[in-house]
């Protein structure tokens, strides 16, 4: 086994380690209080306007109605066109979106790559330079090269040269847009350099996912896998895990808008967490770390600060 | 965006730096003639020096909740301990868990795009004042978590968050940052990854009561604990608001040649009517038409002379979960003691929004909740009362209060209503649930304590008296037409009171203010007199 084999291990591991361990983690916190925010986007009818259910009068006698379509709609939007930067933050979209856009051409590119590998597709044979499922990666890589190029170095001149974004920007955020623009650079240069990076980076996945020797590559195709091991380590650690965390803020909290029914599966959970015990200190709380949260939100106020009490 | 001296987010700690921001009068968003004259520009009202000496105004010159300055460095340790008490209490399941998944989530994966800045009011009227910015103070919080609460190595906290001195003047100049905010969530609704600002502002003010027992007078002391201890935040007892009441029905029965009547602790009625019990003392009229709209239309209706069941105002919603249930308990107590089906939320955004949304998840699984916007509605359109829209025959605009619209989803209600009743309703741009905060929302419209007051009318709620300008700006500027702002909520009706108040708007441009319910009262054919009287508002 080579060391990039290991490091290629170490930071696929880590990554779909951290990222499940992450997502139990958030989708285990405890149920929180209402918090929603309109548009839901599954409001039946009323989401173009940010409408909801509570709009009908006694609405809990009439079926509540979720757009299951209307959510995916929303989201296709917000993930395909950054609708939301577009809409508030324009000249940042002209950075973000070949950004982005790069990258779900990168991960593209990668999951053909190794499903052609599942189905057949033989990096070693001489021939596949030249056939339509090699020229249609090759397409993809060069696009996602280009455009991840263009978007990082738009982001870094703006953190750089925006004072607005550089007095919120720490050392990782440059680092962050620096270690993502260099993958791109790597493959752009494989590309350039090469007539067989698909073969060879092929290849290379055909060697990581079957224990296999992976075929010479060229130094710049050294460093890039190199840096997506890196990168894949790196990224659970970082606030970039919003890629899938966008999944929580949007469905459990923005619309969450489910009501408190007897039997509700929230119900239930909620009974439980109002048995809490609770440790505040403010004396007008009343908590001694043993009085749950139920008992002291529904106390009158401790005698201090109820001067009739 | 103009640029402007760029306070870092380190400055915070900086005791040297005073003030650590300031508006100034030439800063700030210009508005339409003839309030764009430098005489409408004030400033702030300078504190006396003993003020200056008894609490800090080291953050922007202004005063909302007024942290005492500490006298000996004991005092200031003990702050911050503290504090950092609070902090991990904040990010724990047990003490938090009301709001710990959106607070992580805020935390841990804002990209810092400043997207959200620009949708901020607040911001832009001040003239991008940095300290404003929506993520100013998130970052703070942020830092202080990473810092504190997160574990994990030192150095790639640094790295990825950045650091941050702890200290006294942190701490009390980030109470008063959490009193420049008003949680209208506009920001939040505009973040790409779903990051909410809004609730870092109300996880602050949370920390700063719960832990350090610190908080605006009239949103505790004047607020929940005189509502829960004389039954409401206005001081009013049950004798004395039924008193009052009747008061009103007798007044409003002499003027109009009917018979108004409010119903009080009506077992079996079917519903149960909480207002804000401020207006049955600045507008007694809102209660009153409601009273006589909802006994045109035959509803079996009542209010409770409980103690906290005639005031539906829970300020624990901007700033103290404990006080936030301890006061909502008492209204779904009420209502079911009384055997309703239902409880009516009056023309109030933050009741509206506590009870039917929030504390809903804790109370309200046997007694469910109705926004008055709703019921107005299914009265209007329900064909028992006749109507006549040409006695509405002025300018009216709508002012959508952030707690019923952006925040409920109660959007279309109101609007049918008025495109009904109100024959020159226009709208203001923009509106509905991209509507702007009047400028008191999360309490700000019953604090003016120092010179807070002149804060909130030139700063918070600046950007809505522009709208308001603009919304009647086809109609003559005098006063000679009279224009009315439909607010149909208690707290924004304050804030907007106080807006035309200070910059005199009611002499100049003719500009009123009111509830929806008023105008559909006064639309009723059957009255014999018009309810809504211009040359008594």
């Amino acid at each position: 086994m080579e060391v990039l084999h290991l490091a290629f291990y170490i930071g696929l591991i880590t990554f779909i380690t951290l990222v499940i361990y992450k997502g139990i983690k958030i989708a285990s916190s405890p149920v929180h209080l209402r918090w929603e925010l309109y548009p839901v986007a599954h409001e039946k009818g009323k989401a173009r306007y940010g409408g909801s259910y509570l709009e009908e009068f006694e609405w809990w006698t009439k079926p509540l109605k979720k757009d299951l379509f209307g959510e995916l709609w929303t989201m296709s939007q917000e993930i395909i066109l950054l609708k939301g930067v577009w809409e508030h933050n324009r000249s940042l979209w002209f950075g973000s979106a070949p950004f982005h856009y790069a990258l779900y051409l990168y991960i593209l590119f990668t999951m053909l790559t190794i499903i052609g590998l599942i189905f057949g597709y033989n990096p070693f044979d001489s021939k596949i330079e030249s056939n339509y499922f090699t020229s249609l990666l090759n397409i993809i890589l060069w696009v996602a090269s280009i455009l991840g190029i263009i978007g990082s170095i738009i982001l870094l001149v703006k953190r750089i040269f925006d004072v607005n974004l550089r007095l919120y920007s720490n050392p990782s955020h440059y680092f962050n847009i620096i270690i993502i623009g260099a993958l791109y650079a790597t493959s752009f240069i494989w590309l350039l350099g090469s007539n067989n990076a698909i073969s060879e980076i092929s290849g290379f996945y055909n060697g990581v996912f079957t224990f296999s020797t992976i075929p010479n590559l060229p130094i710049c195709g050294y460093i890039h896998f190199y840096l997506l091991s890196f990168f894949m380590f790196y990224l659970p650690f970082t606030h970039m895990t919003h890629f899938f965390m966008k999944y929580f803020t949007y469905h459990k909290v923005r619309w969450d808008d489910e009501p408190n029914f007897p039997d509700s599966k929230i119900r239930k959970k909620l009974m439980e967490q109002l048995n809490f015990p609770v440790r505040w200190s403010a004396p007008h709380i009343g908590a001694d770390g043993r009085k749950t949260w139920l008992v002291i939100a529904t106390s009158p106020l401790p005698t201090k600060e109820n001067k009739n009490g | 965006m103009a640029e402007k001296r760029k306070v870092r987010i380190t400055d915070i700690s900086n005791p040297n730096i005073y003030p650590l921001a300031e508006v100034k009068p030439t800063d700030v968003i210009e508005l339409p003639p003839p309030y764009d004259k430098l005489e409408n520009l004030p400033g702030f009202k300078k504190l006396s020096e003993q003020t200056r000496q008894a609490v800090d105004d080291s953050l922007d010159g202004v005063v909302a909740v007024g942290v005492p300055k500490p006298k000996t460095p004991e005092e200031e340790k003990e702050l911050v301990e503290k504090f950092i008490s609070g902090l991990i209490k904040l990010f724990s399941k047990e003490n938090n868990w009301t709001f710990l998944q959106p607070l992580v989530l805020t935390m841990e994966h804002c990209a810092k795009c400043q997207t959200c800045a620009e949708q901020c009011p607040i911001f832009e009227a001040s003239g991008y004042e940095e300290i404003y910015r929506p993520t100013y103070r998130a970052e703070i919080l942020r830092r202080l978590y990473f810092k504190y609460v997160k574990p994990g190595s030192t150095f790639l906290k640094k790295f990825q968050v950045g650091d941050i001195e702890l200290n006294w003047t942190l701490i009390s100049r980030l109470v008063e940052l959490s009193y420049r905010c008003t949680i209208c969530r506009r920001c939040a609704q505009s973040c790409p990854i779903g990051i909410d600002n809004g609730l870092i502002t109300h996880e602050l003010r949370k920390l700063f009561s719960q832990e350090l027992g610190i908080a605006a007078k009239e949103i505790h002391e004047k607020g929940t604990v005189q509502q829960l201890l004389v039954g409401s935040s206005t001081g009013m007892t049950p004798e004395v608001v039924r008193d009052n009441v009747s008061f009103i029905d007798e007044d409003l029965s002499e003027r109009l040649g009917i018979k108004v009547e409010t119903k009080w602790d009506v077992a079996g009625a079917d519903y149960l009517l909480i207002h804000n019990a401020g207006e049955f003392l600045s507008w007694p009229e809102n209660p009153a038409a409601f009273t006589i709209l909802l006994d045109a239309a035959g509803i079996k209706w009542t209010l409770s002379s409980d103690l906290v069941g005639y005031d539906g105002v829970n300020y624990g919603v901007w700033y103290d979960d404990f006080q936030f249930s301890r006061i909502a308990q008492k209204h779904f107590e009420i209502a079911k003691k009384l055997g309703v089906k239902a409880i009516i939320m009056g023309e109030c955004g933050h009741e509206s929004k506590s009870m039917g949304i929030i504390a809903e998840r804790i109370f309200g699984n046997e007694i469910k909740t109705i926004n008055a916007m709703t019921l107005i509605e299914q009265i209007v359109f329900s064909g028992k009362i006749k109507f006549d829209p040409e006695r509405n025959y002025f300018p009216v605009t709508l002012h959508d209060p952030c707690n019923i619209v952006r925040l409920m989803g109660i959007v279309e209600p109101q609007r049918r209503v008025l495109r009904y009743l109100a024959p020159k309703f226009r709208e203001m741009e923009p509106h509905g649930v991209e509507n702007y905060c009047c400028g008191g929302g999360s309490g700000f419209a019953v604090m003016s304590p120092y010179n807070f007051l002149d804060w909130r009318v030139q700063i918070s709620g600046r950007k809505k008296f522009k709208q308001i300008l603009d919304a009647f700006k086809d109609e003559p500027p005098g006063p000679e037409v009279p224009k009315y702002v439909c607010a149909p909520c208690s707290n924004c009706k304050g804030q907007i009171r106080d807006i035309l108040d200070y910059f005199g708007a009611k002499d100049k441009s003719g500009i009123y203010y009111g509830g929806l319910v008023e105008l559909v009262v006064n639309a009723m054919a059957d009255l014999k007199e018009p309810f809504i009287d211009f040359s008594m508002m």
